[in-house]
């Protein structure tokens, strides 16, 4: 059935982190960890990997580099798309909802949070007291509404849906201070202005290319698009000026 | 008319297979590859990584955004994942986790490997599928896919 992988890929949670993630964003060249996109199954947080699959959250020990070492293995009954860090918790985008983790022991993530909603496709980015994340509810994703869904956690252990903005065919997103960046796959990219977090106003649509994720990263936007890499100056957050495609 | 004793064969994808060792060989080679199905992007230091699953990692040099360019590949079979830490790349190949150091492009070494850890990614991992839509001959459980032909095959497998 991993006919569907790709598209599993769709399924973005995002939940936003403005302190960890955009530091990850606006850090300097020496950060010692780099920074991955929403649509990421992969994470790194302090000295362990973290790595979902469909089914499965998979915890290992990086502190020995030379001697990786499994803490943890933990099986799970949603779809699993999608994993960001945020401070000590872990926030799983699945097809049917919202997890978050505690990891307060960093080897054995506790589920401590969710918020379900219809089945969909979906990731998530967050932070102190927002989460953002897209639902595609196409096709593959079931039938919730195709959206950029804003929930607040300032309570991890109940996250409340704030607002949902209607746009086709979410798939990654991205933040850096007090913009977002909503990934809508040949619609284009969608700038909002987060300055109210859970009421995101859109700025501006960039089109031109088949927009799948983003990193905010230093002032540099780093777009995955069908047609290659696309790099823009965010110096001005909600005005990105175009530099550069890699074309693939 | 009796009924067909077997599907026709139509023509589809068909897979190479690879001895282990063949198959979870890491390599690096300079020089842009073109991207075929470009998946998950990561930003390190100056360097952009952009997975291609399956097969796998696309090196980018961004010190100079305006001249970003790609300068190489790394091979990776059955990755479709990445990140990374104080120069180690943690990436998956088929169900292993696999750890790069990357201090020097062209000596990249494989720091650790951890057989086995991923248990789901071993039938999940990208190069299980072919790289179009279609029908494919569905792979052996037992074998390392390390590519796909063009032949004619039975319709069992279809990617859609």
């Amino acid at each position: 059935m991993k006919k569907l992988y790709f598209f599993i890929y769709a399924v973005v949670f995002i939940a936003l982190v403005s302190c960890e993630k955009s530091s990850d964003s606006s850090a300097s060249l020496t950060n010692a960890t780099g920074v991955g996109g929403s649509l990421a199954k992969f994470t790194i947080s302090g000295n362990y990997l973290y790595a979902v699959s469909s089914h499965y959250l998979y915890t290992v020990n990086i502190s020995n580099p030379s001697n990786p070492v499994r803490t943890n293995q933990t099986q799970l009954n949603f779809d699993m798309e999608t994993i960001y860090p945020y401070k000590n918790s872990l926030f799983v985008g699945s097809r049917t909802g919202l997890y978050v983790y505690s990891l307060e022991d960093p080897a054995v993530p506790k589920l401590i949070g969710e918020a379900k909603h219809g089945r969909s496709c979906d990731p998530v980015i967050a932070n102190d007291s927002v989460s953002y994340s897209t639902l595609k509810g196409s096709t593959f994703c079931g039938p919730a509404t195709s959206g950029l869904y804003v929930y607040e956690v300032k309570n991890l252990n109940l996250p409340q849906l704030k607002t949902t903005i209607p746009i086709n065919e979410p798939i990654g997103l991205g933040m850096s201070d007090s913009a977002l960046y909503v990934c809508c796959a040949s619609e284009g990219l969608r700038v909002f202005s987060i300055k109210n977090a859970y009421a995101p106003v859109e700025r501006k649509l960039i089109t031109g290319n088949n927009y799948i994720d983003v990193i905010a990263y230093n002032n540099i936007l780093i777009c995955w698009s069908s047609e290659g890499i696309v790099l823009f100056d965010i110096t001005n957050r909600l005005l990105p000026v175009f530099i550069k495609k890699i074309a693939s | 008319m009796p009924l067909p004793t077997q599907l026709s064969k139509v023509w589809g994808y068909k897979p190479v297979y690879g001895t282990e060792t063949e198959a979870k060989n890491i390599s690096y080679s300079s020089g842009a590859r073109p991207v075929i199905s470009g998946g998950n992007i990561y930003a390190y230091q100056n360097y952009i990584f952009q997975m291609e699953p399956g097969t796998g990692i696309h090196v980018i040099d961004n010190s100079t955004p305006s001249a970003a360019v790609r300068i190489g590949f790394i091979t990776v079979n059955g990755c479709s994942q990445i990140s990374i830490k104080d120069g180690k790349i943690y990436t998956n190949s088929y169900d292993d986790l696999v750890v790069l150091n990357f201090s020097n492009l062209n000596n990249i070494e494989e720091t650790s490997r951890l057989k086995g850890v991923f248990t789901e990614y071993r039938y999940a991992s990208p190069i299980a599928q072919p790289p179009a839509t279609g029908y494919y001959e569905c792979p052996a459980f037992n074998k390392f896919v390390t590519g796909w032909t063009r032949d004619s095959v039975e319709q069992y497998c279809y990617k859609n």
